[in-house]
């Protein structure tokens, strides 16, 4: 009896693997190139749509889809259409890779576009092993300086300048607009944080106070120990935020409350100085008023840009209810890199051909920055430079000083120039017509 | 005819399985290696969960910890020790091991909802808890990285089809060791105390010890699961170890029934399916992000309840009542 039940068990459990085993070998193989038919282009994007830093961020995906319809309505790349996959990572490093692997193994991708962040990003690449699968990086959202490292990062595109070029532009500014103040500052004990920390010291700036606190570890009442510490530093001390934004907003509020948003003089790095955000996180106009900010881009707000112009028409079509800010212009601006990179790749698109194209030809692409790209066969980091701004309460960035001063970098020891950099104009109508 | 204990039955059931994945593995698409290496995973999960529960009578929510601590473990010895993976995985059994000895010890007088409650609070606050200490990388977590696929493998050799390997290997040692325990004179004595801790404890069992040695060995299967959890994403972060992780292993060893752990890769395929499911069915019927994200929640507790109500000792049990009946 007992020896029966064994056997009864024993098939069910056999019944069970055969069941997986059959599941397991009903699948199709892999096309030599994935993601590509004669009709069609499939992108993928792995970024946050809910959490925090969607509220920034999540509006990325939808600025690149309403690109992308726009050139696929208008006969699409070489009458291929651009489909764009997105998935959900809530700007977690462990969701990054599950997603980003999704996106190359059961969405069967070309390639992916626009991923956010540093640490989110390099998980997602060496779990999706898109080194060995040679599957194109583009234009990630990130300027950590290590995405530079082509063994180690063979396909992947960055697009922002890196944190260290960003550091070292925000070091001569303050050194020059600044003399004699002390400086304090607070970043984000990360590859993204160390980076700038990094860009500092190349820089030469000297801190007088320098605190690094992990990714999560900020809340309410560490920024209020935080912000009366900085307060003891006499005079009036330029401090440096260079986390993310949920932080700077956290550190603006207890300087709200402790009365002592005057004592400084606020500097917020890239990424964690979106306007936009620090207002809808709850940051008085006032405080925002006056901070520092660095930028690449023409502001988004205006309208007598070319670039802001096409763009602005695009979104009230494309995706409607939207409104257009810094961010829906970033989306917009990849877009259009990602549409003349797939051009410059020719009509037999290939993998090795796209990252081929970026390397010859992305540095002539059109593009809203201010700033020149600096994609070549030796290089795959994006912008190299920056322009020193003021925000209003209102939350625009206007140049400081009243005059653009647009200065261009590298990421480790070479002097910051000011920029030369003649932007191509606008292609018609806001259609790539590269090849 | 040749006659087989038991155990040898047992060993060559293992043996057979083992070539059975290696046949499977070399036949199905990255994708599904890479699947199979969840499937691979929740089972051991939910094993672990199965021999706490259904063998000796504890009841856990906060296996999601355990499996935490054990990964932690397992990409600090990588990272800070330059350990090879293997040593890796084995330390995260038995660091998670020891941490459920020294727990067990703490809540070994409780018992039923008081259990519950205090693993559920372990599982809620320990991950949270890695933010506290730099060297875990705060919510970026720590990167675990076993590496790339041996050279003498050739090139074809995919990084899925070694994760596909290692996680089956690592499962099927381990299982294979619990199912000699729970076979053995221990096994006995847990079942012993689950079903009457008062008569068990007349016969003479040390009954807070051997519930305490369950504990650990569970945790120990539990901490081996998640170092293979973030070997698959490459990296370590408390967000890996949602409160959600808990339920839906507590859903698996129910649907797979809890009193034997015979089923644990059923309870692995419906973890690894139901998301699958959910996105399918979003495509289908067309929604939101949001609807995306919560339904697979939605999909386990609906199942959950589903077996609680209908096979509350799993489907082997339920076809065995329907042979019966009908």
């Amino acid at each position: 009896m007992i020896r029966n039940t064994r056997m009864k068990r024993f098939s069910v459990v056999s019944a069970v693997v055969a069941l997986g085993a059959m599941v397991f070998t009903a699948l199709p193989a892999q096309a030599a190139e994935p993601g590509l038919t004669s009709k069609e282009i499939k992108l993928g994007i792995s970024t946050p749509l809910t959490g925090t830093a969607a509220l920034s961020y999540g509006k990325v995906p939808g600025a690149m889809k309403a690109y992308f319809d726009f050139i696929n309505a208008n006969g699409g790349v070489y009458g291929r259409k651009i489909k764009l996959v997105v998935r959900d990572d809530k700007y977690l490093p462990t969701l990054a890779a599950t997603q980003t692997t999704n996106l190359v193994l059961k969405d069967g991708v070309f390639a992916l576009v626009a991923a956010l962040g540093t640490a989110t990003h390099s998980k997602a690449y060496a779990a999706a092993s898109l080194a060995t699968k040679k599957v194109p990086d583009l234009f990630v959202n990130t300027g950590f300086s290590g995405f530079g490292n082509r063994t180690k990062y063979p396909t992947t595109f960055t697009v922002l300048p890196s944190y260290a070029m960003e550091a070292k532009i925000i070091s001569k500014f303050v050194k020059d607009k600044f003399p004699g103040q002390a400086v304090a500052l607070v970043a984000q004990d990360d590859e993204f944080g160390v980076d700038g920390v990094n860009g500092f010291a190349a820089g030469s700036l000297s801190i007088a106070s320098k605190t690094l606190y992990p990714q999560g570890y900020m809340n309410d009442a560490r920024a209020k120990a935080l912000v009366t510490g900085l307060s003891a530093i006499p005079g009036k001390p330029v401090v440096i935020l260079f986390g993310t934004t949920d932080v700077t907003a956290l550190i603006f509020k207890a300087a709200e409350s402790l009365s002592l948003t005057s004592k400084f003089t606020w500097i917020a790095g890239s990424v964690g100085g979106d306007s936009n955000t620090l207002l809808a996180l709850g940051v008085k106009p006032t405080t925002i008023d006056g901070v520092v900010a660095a930028s690449f881009f023409p502001d988004a707000k205006n309208t007598t840009d070319q670039y802001v112009k096409e763009f602005t028409k695009i979104n009230a079509k494309y995706n409607p209810g939207v409104s257009f800010d810094n961010i829906v212009l970033q989306g917009m601006n990849s877009a259009m890199l990602t549409v003349q990179s797939l051009r410059a790749a020719g009509k037999n698109l290939t993998r090795a051909g796209l990252i081929k194209a970026i390397e010859d030809k992305g540095s002539t692409f059109a593009s809203a920055a201010l700033v020149p790209l600096n994609y070549s066969a030796t290089s795959h980091i994006g912008y190299n430079g920056y322009w020193m701004g003021q925000l209003n309460a209102k939350g625009e960035l206007k140049p400081y000083g009243g005059t653009l001063s647009i200065v261009t970098t590298d990421s480790t020891t070479g002097p910051i120039t000011p920029s030369t950099f003649k932007r191509p104009s606008m292609p018609k109508n806001g259609i790539p017509t590269n090849s | 005819m040749l006659t087989l204990t038991p155990s040898k039955k047992r060993t060559l059931f293992f043996v057979a399985m083992g070539w059975a994945l290696l046949l499977i593995g070399d036949r199905i698409g990255e994708l599904r290696q890479y699947q199979g290496s969840f499937v691979a995973m929740y089972a051991l999960a939910i094993g672990s969960i199965i021999l706490l529960t259904g063998y000796s009578g504890q009841l856990s929510l906060g296996h999601s910890a355990l499996m935490a601590v054990g990964a932690y473990a397992g990409a600090l010895s990588i990272n800070n020790l330059h350990l090879h993976p293997v040593i890796a995985l084995v330390i995260a059994t038995f660091v998670a091991g020891l941490f459920g000895l020294l727990l067990g010890f703490g809540v070994a007088r409780l018992s039923g909802p008081y259990l519950a409650g205090t693993t559920l609070a372990l599982a809620v606050s320990l991950p949270t808890l890695a933010n506290q200490f730099p060297i875990l990388g705060g919510e970026q977590g720590v990167v675990f990285d076993v590496g790339l696929p041996p050279a003498r493998f050739g090139e074809n050799f995919s990084q899925y089809k070694w994760f596909f390997w290692i996680s089956c290997l690592a499962v099927l040692v381990m299982l294979w060791l619990i199912s000699n325990v729970v076979s053995s004179r221990y096994g006995r004595t847990f079942r012993a105390i689950r079903d009457n801790e008062t008569a068990a404890a007349l016969s003479g069992l040390n009954t807070g010890r051997l519930k305490v040695l369950a504990f650990s060995i569970s945790s120990g299967m539990a901490g081996l699961a998640g170092g293979l959890l973030v070997m698959l994403i490459s990296g370590v972060s408390p967000s890996a170890f949602p409160l959600s992780l808990s339920f839906s292993l507590l859903t698996g060893a129910v649907v797979t029934g809890v009193y034997s752990l015979k089923g644990v890769m059923l309870g692995g395929l419906v973890l690894v399916a139901i998301p699958e499911i959910a996105d399918s069915l979003v495509t289908r019927i067309g929604g939101s992000e949001g609807f995306t994200a919560t339904l697979p929640g939605f999909l386990v507790s609906a199942l959950l309840i589903l077996a609680v109500i209908f096979a509350p000792n799993g489907p082997g049990k339920l076809l065995h009542s329907f042979k019966k009946h009908g």
